[in-house]
């Protein structure tokens, strides 16, 4: 048991550091992977990834091309951008600064330098000189912030929070990859498949579980449903619904977002890729993306409700007094 | 005479609101002028109402809906008996005004307030009256109470709370809540103690005060004010229909200004209110003069 | 005994609490002049990092936002501990339960009781009602025990006799404590062989004292085991980190008014699992945002309908409402006559000579004396808006000419209190700086006051201000256990005592009497 707020605070503070990690990796990515590409190939690759990060509406209203500079600049820094990596960091401070008495001093500390570091230097400048620079910065920065967060917190409940967003961000995230990669399957070649595994930064292990397998199929296969590989939206559901468990079981009670979760993860234990690809897969994982969203929030409904009455309070009066008899 | 009073307030929201929590002052006080009868709160959402006496006499009604409602309606009911307020039958000089025990226990009733805050104008006005009166005390109040009522036009709706004496009696409008700030302040400003009512009054019509031709009005809350006359007590006027208070007015509590009695306050989370509909109703009914005395024999 | 360290300290005028008007080291500071004695400038600046690194691995920095964004300070301890003897603590001590004792009694009187004190012609009528920290909200709202100050921090100095004055009272949200324990966790660090040679009386059962104070004054209804929070306005207050380790060492949680709700008259937290019952608030916010349906409307950190749980007997706010009267400074000129009328006992503690000025008089008198005067305004505290008669310019003495003939209820005059001096590493060597003590007392099942407080220093030569805001820093305050009598109720030492009684002398004699709990983190005592 913890304060909502606290719960709050600790599930966006793990799903804006995934965010973050995610957007750049997919930045990192696309940047190098269109180093050699035609124009429209590129176009098509920054739209994709716009997809993706579910940022294309916003983008569009900045009028701006998609292109390497315009796109990178609006994920990792423009301050019209909720979502931007910059934005994603600031809020998961944010966060960690609210449940600062709940969390490890050297996660705070982490994450503050983080903070700091990214504030000291010009983002604009280094983006347009050398990205690879402060890809590599952040994705080394996010996975310090991990790193201290797995090695230091306890496993209570504040933990389970945390992983839950973290889990849940992730899951959604890679439906959203597969869907739009999948979509454009007829003119995706497998260099392509090969960014969408280097930018969950899955190839490595891909290649040691499929022996070289140039397989469209196989790669589906592994980023959705490897239950051994950390990224895989099977793995982080399975682990947001370990968690789950253990929160529910204080109610005596199999809760909502459980049984949600549940669900979806069933689905995808018991399925067989080649069914799913029979049918139509994209609009599948569209479906299970949305699902996971339901089961965020019903998280929320579950566990923050209370805190969700946070809003702002208003004087109801005062009554009239002394206006004319009628 | 006898009323029974229905005062209700319906609050609805924009959309859902939340944890909305309140005071009500509705309740008519007892003293030497009226004797409540009976008095009861509802609230729809239905609430739990914990009462409570405030710093100035007046009873707080307590309450608060935790669970998400698109309107809120308080409806207090109260029968209430009012009796003529006994005669002034001293004539106190202005000196006694200034006698160190009187100016101690009336202190908070000497100050400036929120919405009794009087500049140059207010104080020569109150001044001028003074000088060319002379050394009654209750001519004087009489005067500042017929001066307030003069300085300023009835205009339903034209003041909001939060404007200042000096700027009401700049404009010249004002409802009846401006009219008492404006000869509290007026009085004030000349050492007389004196304080803010809010209360219900039976008539045809706000503005003058005419008596109806019915046994029921639908109304608004009123307001007037109470002066301290030095070795009688509080002498009580309306100066916005110009008369002394009397049976027809029901007091519901005093203070400083507006601030320390109004009828309800609270805040809720969630949107802002969209509608409001306020009002009072006030039936005469037959007097029950015997049950009043009796009420009376007892508290002696 | 003027080397080394001590070369060239200067005694000047001033009461000196560790040298005699002689020269000669008074009593109790003996041992620790010789123990510093043994120190070469090199050992001291060791110590200075030793001191700086326990801080540092404490987390005892507090991180300034705003400005440069995340700027990690610690907060300046001198190395020199204040010692104060235990016969003259025992003094101390009966005085402040004494005062604390007669302003909740007055407090009770003015709020729930017949306000006798005003019918009695003691404490003027207009003088209560004038005063801003007097709230119409808490009249008829009742603290069980009459607790109404569970923490209160009494400001004393010591004149140039060496006599303790009070200085001013703070019954609505003292803070500071956090530092007391703290520093005394860094400095069982940095100077653990000075303690050998003392018996110092802990100050670690702060978290729990304080906890059974807040269960205490728990409503009835609550039962056996109350639930106790700490209201905190929010990680941007500059108290944060106190409240936070408040709550730490309470072992209760820390919320904020929006993780609080009413319903029903009662006030439950929201928590992952529900809502849960609270019994007592420990708040840190002022009085003005508690609540607001009663006051400020536009609060955003209070807990709407509060007030009216708190009436209803469902809840306990601690320090209660409307305190601030009784800390008033105009009151202040009142309180001997009022401990007098509660306690029927002279004042223990002295007061400092105070001037008010509705009395024109009175007045006339202190506006011709400003330059010798020291001026404060009513209801502020921690130094601010202050004005130092003989450290002002004239300039500034006519400006507060301007504001008192304006405003003469907002302001009091006092007497200058040469503030007793105490030997302060500056740089490598010691010198002399001005001292005063904000002893912590809690009102519970009885009154109680934590050995010692926080000795607050003025770093800057020759000031008097000592306020954290003001460039003040802070000391260790060591107050001895009794030499003879050991086994006082609540006296840590007691233990300690009888396991000399019990074990090998030779090894318990090497045992450090203090152990003081892992600190965190501080914060500038707020003014």
């Amino acid at each position: 048991m913890m304060l909502s707020r606290h719960a709050e605070s600790l599930f966006w503070l793990g799903r804006y550091l995934e965010r973050a990690e995610y957007s750049t990796r997919m930045l990192d990515v696309t940047y190098h992977s269109l180093l050699e590409s035609a124009a429209w190939e590129s176009e098509r690759a920054w739209r994709d990834l716009l997809q993706v990060l579910r940022s294309e509406s916003g983008f569009d209203k900045t009028g701006s091309p998609a292109t390497s500079e315009h796109v990178n600049r609006f994920v990792m820094i423009d301050r019209a951008n909720s979502d931007s990596v910059s934005a994603c960091i600031e809020r998961a401070r944010e966060n960690a600064r609210s449940v600062r008495e709940l969390i490890p001093t050297e996660l705070w500390q982490s994450l503050n330098s983080f903070y700091l570091a990214l504030n000291q230097r010009d983002l604009a400048v280094d983006l347009a000189e050398q990205p690879y620079d402060l890809y590599e910065m952040v994705k080394q920065r996010c996975q310090t912030v991990s790193g201290v967060l797995s090695d230091t917190m306890a496993r209570d409940d504040g933990w389970r929070f945390v992983t839950i967003g973290r889990h849940l961000e992730r899951a959604q995230v890679m439906c959203r990859l597969l869907a739009i990669r999948y979509q454009n399957l007829g003119d995706v070649s497998f260099h392509q498949w090969l960014a969408a595994l280097k930018s969950a930064s899955a190839a490595e292990a891909f290649r040691k579980a499929y022996r070289g397998s140039q397989d469209p199929a196989e790669v589906i296969e592994f980023l959705l449903l490897s239950p051994v590989f950390p990224r895989s939206v099977f793995f982080s559901l399975r682990h947001a619904e370990a968690e789950l468990d253990i929160l529910g079981a204080q109610f005596g009670r199999v809760t909502r977002p459980q049984r949600l979760l549940g669900r979806i993860r069933a689905g995808l234990e018991f399925a067989e890729i080649e069914e799913l690809l029979h049918d139509d897969l994209r609009l599948h994982l569209v479906e299970v993306e949305s699902d996971i969203r339901w089961v965020a929030e019903s998280v929320a409904l579950e566990y923050f409700r209370n805190s969700h009455e946070f809003a702002p309070f208003v004087p109801t009066g005062p009554a009239p007094v002394g206006t004319k008899g009628r | 005479m006898r009323f029974d009073i229905r005062y209700r307030t319906t609050f609805t929201y924009d959309g859902l609101v939340r944890e909305s929590q309140n005071e009500l002052r509705a309740c008519p006080a007892t003293d030497d002028r009226q004797q409540l009868i009976g008095y009861r709160v509802m609230t729809n959402p239905s609430s739990r109402v914990s009462s409570s006496v405030d710093y100035w006499g007046t009873r707080v009604d307590a309450f608060g809906i935790r669970a998400p409602h698109l309107s809120l309606e308080v409806v207090a009911e109260a029968a209430v008996e009012t009796r003529q307020a006994p005669m002034v039958t001293t004539a106190p000089r202005l000196d006694a005004l200034t006698d160190e025990a009187f100016v101690d226990s009336h202190w908070e009733y000497l100050q400036p307030s929120a919405h009794t805050h009087w500049g140059e104008a207010v104080s020569a006005a109150a001044s001028r009256q003074r000088d060319y009166l002379g050394t009654d005390v209750v001519s004087l109040v009489l005067a500042l109470h017929r001066l307030a009522g003069a300085s300023i036009t009835y205009t339903p709706g034209s003041t909001y709370i939060g404007v200042d004496v000096e700027a009401v009696l700049d404009e010249g409008e004002g409802v009846c809540q401006d009219f008492a700030h404006l000869a509290v302040a007026l009085c004030r400003s000349v050492e007389i103690p004196a304080r803010y009512v809010s209360g219900y009054f039976f008539a045809a019509d706000d503005a003058t005060g005419v008596d109806a031709d019915t046994d029921m009005v639908d109304v608004q809350t009123h307001a007037w004010f109470e002066a301290a006359i030095p070795g009688f007590g509080w002498l009580a006027l309306d100066p916005t229909n110009q008369r002394e208070v009397g049976l027809r007015h029901v007091k519901i509590g005093h203070g400083r200004d507006y601030d320390d009695v109004p009828p309800l306050r609270g805040t809720v989370a969630g949107t802002a209110v969209h509608a409001l509909d306020a009002s009072v109703e006030i039936r005469r009914v037959g007097s029950i003069g015997p049950h009043w005395q009796i009420a009376q024999q007892q508290q002696q | 005994m003027t080397e080394g360290l001590f070369a060239g300290y200067d005694h000047d005028a001033f009461f000196d609490e560790v040298f005699t008007r002689d020269g000669e080291i008074r009593p109790h500071y003996r041992a620790l002049v010789a123990r510093l004695g043994l120190f070469s400038a090199d050992e001291l600046s060791r110590r200075e990092r030793l001191r700086d690194a326990a801080f540092r691995t404490q987390g005892i920095t507090f991180t300034v936002y705003g400005e440069g964004e995340g700027v990690e300070r610690t907060f300046p301890m001198d190395l020199i501990p204040r010692i104060i003897p235990a016969d003259e603590w025992a003094e101390v001590e009966r005085g402040l339960v004494q005062r604390v004792d007669a302003l909740n009694r007055f407090l009770d009187d003015l709020y729930v009781g017949e306000q006798a004190i005003i019918h009695d012609g003691i404490v003027p009528k207009w003088m209560v009602l004038s005063s801003d920290g007097f709230e119409r909200e808490a009249t008829g709202l009742s603290v069980p025990h009459s607790s109404r100050c569970v923490v209160a921090g009494i400001d004393l100095v010591r004149d140039v006799d060496g006599v303790y004055r009070v200085l001013e009272d703070n019954l609505r949200n003292p803070s500071g404590i956090s530092y007391v324990l703290e520093n005394r966790a860094a400095m069982t660090r940095v100077l653990s062989l000075a303690f050998k040679d003392h018996r110092v009386r802990s100050v670690d059962h702060y978290g729990a004292m304080l906890l059974g104070a807040l269960q205490h004054v728990a409503p009835p209804a609550a039962g056996d085991d109350p639930t106790v929070v700490v209201l905190t306005p929010g990680v941007y207050n500059s108290a944060y980190f106190e409240h936070a380790f408040l709550a730490r060492q309470m072992g209760v949680e820390l919320v904020e008014g929006r993780d609080l709700v009413v319903d029903d008259h009662i006030v439950s937290m929201r928590t992952t699992h529900g809502l849960r019952r609270v019994d007592v608030i420990y708040r840190r916010i002022d009085d003005a945002f508690l609540d607001p349906v009663v006051f400020r409307p536009d609060s955003q950190l209070g807990v709407p309908g509060l007030m009216a749980a708190a009436r209803a007997g469902n809840v306990t706010i601690a320090n209660a409402a409307g305190n601030g009267v009784a800390d008033d400074k105009a009151i202040y000129a009142f309180v001997p006559d009022i401990i007098r009328y509660y306690t029927g006992e002279e004042p223990i503690l002295e007061s400092v000579p105070t001037y008010l000025l509705d009395d024109p008089d009175h007045r006339a008198e202190v506006l011709d004396r400003l330059g010798d005067l020291v001026v404060k305004p009513v209801a502020e505290s921690g130094g601010y808006g202050m004005l130092i008669g003989p450290a002002a310019t004239e300039a500034e003495i006519d400006e507060f000419r301007g504001k008192l003939e304006a405003d003469p209820r907002g302001y009091i005059a006092q007497e200058v209190v040469s503030l007793s001096r105490h030997p302060t590493l500056i740089d490598d060597h010691l010198e002399g700086r001005h001292i005063d003590l904000r002893p912590f007392v809690i009102s519970g099942e009885k009154i109680e006051v934590v050995p010692g407080g926080l000795t607050r220093v003025a770093l800057r030569r020759g000031s008097l201000v000592v306020n954290s805001s003001q460039g003040g820093g802070s000391k260790d305050t060591w107050v001895l256990a009794p030499e003879r009598d050991p086994r006082r109720p609540g006296d840590r030492s007691e233990g300690a005592d009888r396991e000399r009684v019990e074990g090998d002398p030779r090894e318990t004699a090497q045992l450090p009497v203090v152990r003081a709990d892992d600190a965190d983190a501080g914060e500038e005592p707020s003014p």
